[in-house]
């Protein structure tokens, strides 16, 4: 297995990965979305809310905003056990954050609250975000509230996903025929090519190499072809694994931990099997 | 309603771009160019923004049904 990385920045990263099967990656994708454990708003206590808005507007924009939780993974008790104690009524401090938000309208104007108006209990878990706006006060509108963040999964409540965009992609290999090619009486695919795949140089067509990361294996150069010339497919076990951070934990973070996920999970696999069936003759 | 927090296709947070963006477009400037400069790249995304009608500023005079 090889990998080369291709974009990173503070949000996204974008992986080459070479000489793997794409059910493997896939797996690692998916455990990017469903099964890497965050932060976020659970249970929203209402003390008081003369505002437009109904509390169940407020407390879904409340569980969207992504909170930090690269320490809180260390601190807090997992998303199961946390998820237990919730619906049991204990909001304990190993498992529960408490974000308090409060405020009023002004005379005569429109006072918003902002994620950056939430006052946490842990200053390892708060907005990532501090624009966020909340809710809109009139003059004599007010509203006060508690609302208690835990760690939880994807697979449970999308807010729980430390990823946006988490997607694989062939990698594309365009071939052509130059025996068949009638260029530069023709010159189609060039012109019809989305990403500048194909291109002219000194004299002859080709493909650049560079440029095949960007093919979108859309086809369009083999459709308009008058000859047959164009051959697109793709490389076998080479993909582009690209995926974009909510914010909560960086990339690398989130790969790290998706594979710890996956891990555990064979782990446990393979205890059943070795305790409950003992194959192989053992 | 209120500028939503997620992208309603993509979920990556959007809320805090809103009061920029409100901003320098009502300035007069072009909206492309501002979702370029904050970095609003997929078409999901950028459609949130376009295509959103501020109605709680006018909700917001109304009282409430319960
Ligand atoms: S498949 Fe589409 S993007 Fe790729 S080389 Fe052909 S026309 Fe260009
Ligand atoms: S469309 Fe076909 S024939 Fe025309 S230049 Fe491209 S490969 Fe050659
Ligand atoms: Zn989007």
């Amino acid at each position: 297995m090889d990998v080369e990385v291709l974009k990173r920045d503070d949000v996204s990263l974008k992986l080459l990965v070479k000489g793997v099967k794409l059910h493997l990656l896939n797996s690692i994708r998916r455990a990017l979305i469903a099964e890497v454990p965050v932060m976020a708003v659970d249970y929203v206590v209402f003390m008081e809310n003369s505002s437009v808005f109904y509390d169940e507007y407020i407390a879904h924009r409340l569980a969207l905003i992504p909170l930090s939780s690269e320490k809180a993974l260390e601190k807090y008790k997992s998303p199961e056990e946390c998820r237990e104690a919730g619906e049991r009524g204990i909001f304990s401090e190993d498992c529960f954050v408490k974000l308090e938000l409060s405020g009023e309208g002004v005379k005569g104007g429109v006072k918003t609250l902002y994620s950056g108006d939430l006052v946490s209990g842990d200053p390892d878990v708060k907005p990532v975000y501090d624009k966020i706006p909340i809710i809109q006060l009139l003059e004599n509108q007010r509203v006060k509230l508690e609302a208690y963040a835990r760690l939880g999964r994807g697979r449970e409540h999308i807010k729980w996903s430390p990823v946006s965009v988490a997607a694989h992609k062939y990698v594309a290999s365009v071939k052509i025929d130059e025996g068949k090619c009638s260029y530069p009486q023709c010159r189609r695919c060039i012109e019809v090519c989305p990403r500048q795949v194909i291109v002219e140089k000194e004299g002859s067509i080709k493909v650049d190499e560079g440029k095949l990361l960007e093919c979108s294996l859309c086809r369009l150069c083999e459709t308009v072809c008058p000859s047959e010339a164009v051959k697109v497919s793709w490389k076998e076990d080479e993909y582009i694994l690209y995926f974009e951070s909510t914010g909560s934990l960086t990339p690398k973070r989130i790969l790290i931990e998706a594979t710890k996920v996956l891990e555990d999970k064979l782990n446990t696999l393979k205890k059943a099997l070795l305790e409950g069936v003992g194959y192989g003759g053992g | 309603m209120l500028f939503p927090v997620r992208c309603f296709t993509c979920g990556a947070p959007i809320g805090h771009l809103w009061d920029e963006y409100i901003k320098r477009v009502q300035a007069g400037e072009d909206p492309a160019k501002v979702l370029d400069d904050l970095g609003v790249k997929r078409y999901c995304c950028r459609r949130m923004f376009l295509s959103h009608v501020d109605i709680a500023r006018e909700v917001l005079y109304f009282p409430k049904i319960s």
